[in-house]
C-alpha cells in the first residue's frame, strides 16, 4: 500500500500543518507545484520508494497525522539534492526534518537509534561511542596507542544547557 | 598560519586516520592547529529530533571557536560543516533564534561571534593554503595513479548557506587530487550519496546505497576512491565488506582519505598517515606510490 493510499480517508489537520509551517520559517512549501524534480533525483526514491513531491503535497492538505506516525519520514538520506535542485524553494528536507521534529514531540514511534544518540550526547557529549579499531594486519588500535590526543567529557554546565535546548518547540 | 579545528565525533572515536593523516599534513603546509577546548558533539544527529537544540549545539562549536581568538576554524567532517554552516545561517538571518542561544551559551561563559569562517579540508587546503604552495611541498608526485574523486553530499549543498565549491559540478578535491600529480575520472555516480545517515534507522539501505557505489567505481578500471568525510570513509571503507555482502557483488577498491594520499605525496611515513587503519585493499594502490 502506498501513502498515498493509506491517505485515502484521512481527514486533514490544519492545526498540525500550520505547526509544520511554523517551524519551515518561511520556507514557501505552499509554493510547491508539483514539478517531481526532488522525487526524480531522491536518493530514498530508488531504494526505499520516498517521493518528496508527494510529502510536500500530503502537507499541504494538512494530511499530517499519516505522514507523522509513518516510516517514510525516516528514509530520507539527508542527501539535500532535492533542497538545492527545487525551484520554488519550497525544500522537502526541511519539511521532512519538521515532520521527524513533531514525530517526537508527538511521542511517536521513531527508530530508537536517533533517542539514543541524544542521551549518549547528554551523557559523554558525543554522538559516537568511541571504538577500538583493528589494522589490517588485526592489530587492536585506539586514541591512545595511536597517539592521538585524550578527550574531554561534558561539563555539567554544558549538559544543563543542552538539556534546556531539547526543551524548546 | 593557525587555525583551530572541529573534528566531530566519528573522527574522533574511530576513523582516526583522517585525524592523524590532518594532524600530519597541516604543519608541513605551515598550518599550526588548535583542537577547540570541550567541543562536543555538532548537532546532526539531533536535527532530526529537535532542530533548535542541533543549531545551538552548532554555534556553540563557533562560540568555541571564538574563545581562541582565531579567526579560521577547520571541521574536516562533511555532516558537522553543514550543521554548522546552516546554524550560522540562521542565526545570522533570525533574530529571534539568536537571542535565544546566546542565553544558552551564558550559562557556558560562551559568545557567538559571526566572523568566524568555517572552513572544510577541501576548501581549506584548495582556497586558503593553496594549491601553488602545496605543489611547492609536493616531493614525492604520486604520479601515474588514476583516480575516482567523491565528494560526499553536505559540503556541496545546499547553496544558500555558502557551500565551499559548485553543486552539481565540484572540481576542487580533483584539482587538489591533480596538484600532487594523480589524474581523476568523471563518472556518472559521483555526486551520488554514500547513504551513511540510515545507518540510525535503515542499516540494509545504506550499505546497499555505498554498496551500489563502490560497484560501479569499480568497473572505472581506476587505482581508487578518494574521500575527504569521516561518514564516507566509514561507509566505502570501513564497511566496504558489509556493502558488498549487501550487493551481492565482490568489491575490491581501495579507498583512502584525501589527505593521506597528500601525506604520501610529501613524503610521510604511512603508519603515520593512518593507512594500516583502513580496511579496503589500499596495498594495491601504495604499491604504485613511488618508494
Amino acid at each position: 500500500m502506498s501513502l498515498i493510499d493509506s491517505m485515502s480517508m484521512a481527514k486533514p489537520n490544519l492545526k498540525t500543518r500550520s505547526k509544520i509551517l511554523a517551524k519551515l520559517r518561511g520556507r514557501d512549501l505552499v509554493n510547491c507545484f508539483q514539478c517531481i524534480k526532488c522525487t526524480s533525483g531522491c536518493t530514498a526514491l530508488k531504494l526505499l520508494e520516498l517521493k518528496p513531491h508527494e510529502i510536500e503535497k500530503l502537507v499541504n492538505l494538512g494530511l499530517v497525522d499519516e505522514l507523522m506516525s509513518s516510516d517514510i519520514i525516516w528514509t530520507c538520506v539527508t542527501c539535500l539534492k532535492c533542497v538545492q535542485r527545487c525551484p520554488q524553494k519550497a525544500s522537502p528536507y526541511h519539511v521532512i526534518i519538521a515532520l521527524r521534529n513533531l514525530a517526537v514531540e508527538r511521542e511517536a514511534k521513531i527508530p530508537e537509534e536517533f533517542m539514543k544518540k541524544v542521551s549518549q550526547i547528554l551523557e559523554t557529549g558525543l554522538a559516537e561511542s568511541m571504538q577500538k579499531v583493528t589494522t589490517r594486519k588485526m592489530e587492536t588500535c585506539d586514541r591512545e596507542s595511536l597517539k592521538l590526543p585524550k578527550l574531554a567529557g561534558p561539563k555539567e554546565s554544558f549538559q544543563a544547557a543542552f538539556m534546556k535546548a531539547l526543551e524548546e518547540r | 598560519m593557525k587555525a583551530s579545528v572541529f573534528w566531530g565525533c566519528r573522527i574522533l572515536t574511530e576513523q582516526y586516520a583522517y585525524e592523524m593523516s590532518l594532524r600530519e599534513i597541516l604543519p608541513r603546509l605551515d598550518v599550526e592547529l588548535a583542537d577547540l577546548r570541550e567541543a562536543m558533539c555538532c548537532g546532526d544527529p539531533v536535527k532530526s529530533v529537535n532542530d533548535f537544540a542541533a543549531n545551538y549545539l552548532g554555534i556553540r562549536v563557533l562560540a568555541l571557536a571564538n574563545l581562541t581568538g582565531l579567526k579560521d576554524l577547520l571541521v574536516p567532517c562533511n555532516r558537522c560543516h553543514f550543521v554548522i554552516s546552516e546554524a550560522k545561517h540562521l542565526v545570522d538571518t533570525d533574530e529571534k533564534t539568536r537571542e535565544k542561544i546566546a542565553d544558552l551559551l551564558k550559562e557556558e561563559g560562551l559568545e557567538y561571534n559571526p566572523d568566524v569562517i568555517v572552513w572544510h579540508t577541501i576548501d581549506f587546503l584548495h582556497d586558503h593554503v593553496g594549491l601553488n604552495c602545496i605543489k611547492k611541498a609536493v616531493t614525492k608526485p604520486v604520479k601515474g595513479m588514476k583516480l575516482a574523486v567523491h565528494y560526499g553530499c553536505q559540503i556541496l549543498r545546499y547553496t544558500d548557506l555558502g557551500r565551499m565549491d559548485d553543486a552539481e559540478n565540484p572540481r576542487k578535491l580533483d584539482e587538489l587530487i591533480n596538484a600532487i600529480g594523480a589524474e581523476t575520472v568523471d563518472y556518472s555516480e559521483k555526486l551520488d550519496c554514500c547513504g551513511a545517515h540510515l545507518m540510525l534507522s535503515h542499516v540494509d539501505s545504506a550499505l546497499s546505497l555505498s554498496g551500489a557505489k563502490l560497484k560501479a567505481v569499480q568497473t572505472l578500471g581506476t587505482n581508487g576512491l578518494v574521500v575527504s568525510c569521516p561518514d564516507c570513509g566509514l561507509m566505502y571503507d570501513t564497511k566496504q565488506k558489509d556493502a558488498a555482502s549487501t550487493v551481492g557483488a565482490k568489491l575490491n577498491l581501495p579507498v583512502v582519505y584525501y589527505t593521506q594520499l597528500l601525506g604520501l605525496a610529501l613524503g610521510i611515513g604511512q603508519e603515520k598517515l593512518g593507512l594500516h587503519l583502513n580496511q579496503s585493499p589500499v596495498d594495491q594502490l601504495l604499491s604504485k606510490v613511488p618508494a
